[in-house]
């Protein structure tokens, strides 16, 4: 007799979307939802979908997903503070020095920072190797501001980098940060922007690797920050 | 969320900080208490926005830089709406 398959269940099937067999990090949140709740989200889904082929609006399925990932990630998190830090500018931006800092994982050509030593770590090695990522210290990447866009690489097991890698500046919009310093909206740029993979060691990152982080940032006197999550 | 850790470090040197970040993670920055947030509305992955879209991506930076130079208070959070 041949092998019988196993039968997939409903939950090993909404499950597989997040570094499980039909990895795509656009859907992982479908594994911290409840069964019925992912059931209606495919329903819907679909559903939509056959509306989109009848009238060729097909900005519904993105208003969709763009919902249920809110959904996914509803709720308390970890990292809760009952008070904030807040420090105010002292003159305008158009008169300050600004760089920005994104947790997308980009990194200039030539210059990878190599996580676990490996040489050209793939985003497929890098999606493998998340647990290891989430339990490690950060790397920074100091990307010379005047970089070109063609000359930015992004691997990051965290997320989907088809968005960043079509068009960097969605996740580190540092060719539009460059055209408002040429038109004075912003008064300088720091010598870099920064990069790193936001999935690491919150403990490492705020214990260790922030403060020197932070440090540099003081260097450059710098007055302000734009900061990009993935 | 390392982006919310580094935000609050950041704030306590003394440099001002925004964060811009997609819709999922807005409880997230509520919670950490940031200084200043926009929230996008993109999906994960893409914060601002859909790739190419350089109107749209230079009018969230300048929504942004707009935080910085106006809060007054930290725990701003602003929920950026396309033109």
């Amino acid at each position: 007799m041949p092998d019988e398959i196993p039968k997939e269940t409903f939950e090993s099937f909404k499950n597989s979307f997040s570094y499980g067999s039909r990895n795509d990090l656009n859907f992982k949140f479908l594994r911290g939802i409840p069964d019925d709740q992912a059931a209606t989200f495919f329903q819907e889904l679909l559903w939509k979908l056959a509306d989109a082929f009848d009238d060729g609006d097909y900005e519904r399925l993105y208003k969709h997903v763009y919902e249920w990932q809110r959904r996914g990630y509803a709720g308390a998190g970890k990292w809760q503070y009952d008070q904030g830090c807040f420090s105010p500018l002292q003159k305008p931006i158009s008169e300050n020095k600004l760089t920005m800092l994104a947790s997308s994982g980009h990194f200039v050509a030539g210059d990878d920072p190599k996580p676990f030593s490996v040489e050209n770590m793939t985003q497929e090695e890098a999606i493998l190797q998340i647990n290891d990522f989430i339990k490690s210290a950060p790397k920074l990447s100091a990307i010379p501001v005047d970089t070109p866009v063609e000359q930015l690489c992004v691997r990051h097991g965290g997320y989907d980098i088809r968005g960043a890698l079509a068009d960097p500046n969605v996740a580190l919009p540092i060719e539009r940060l460059r055209d408002l310093a040429s038109e004075g909206v912003i008064g300088e740029l720091a010598q870099h922007v920064y990069s790193f993979v936001g999935a690491t060691s919150q403990l490492k990152l705020t214990k260790e690797a922030g403060p020197a982080w932070v440090e540099v940032l003081q260097e450059q006197q710098v007055d302000a920050a734009v900061l990009i999550p993935l | 969320m390392s982006v919310g850790h580094l935000a609050r470090l950041i704030e306590q040197a003394g440099i001002a900080t925004v964060v811009i970040a997609v819709r999922a993670f807005r409880s997230r920055f509520e919670e950490m208490q940031v200084a200043r947030a926009l929230i996008t509305p993109y999906i994960m992955g893409r914060p601002l926005g859909i790739p190419g879209d350089i109107d749209g991506q230079r009018a969230i930076l300048l929504a942004a830089i707009d935080l910085l130079n106006n809060a007054t208070s930290g725990g701003t959070i602003v929920d950026y709406v396309c033109l």
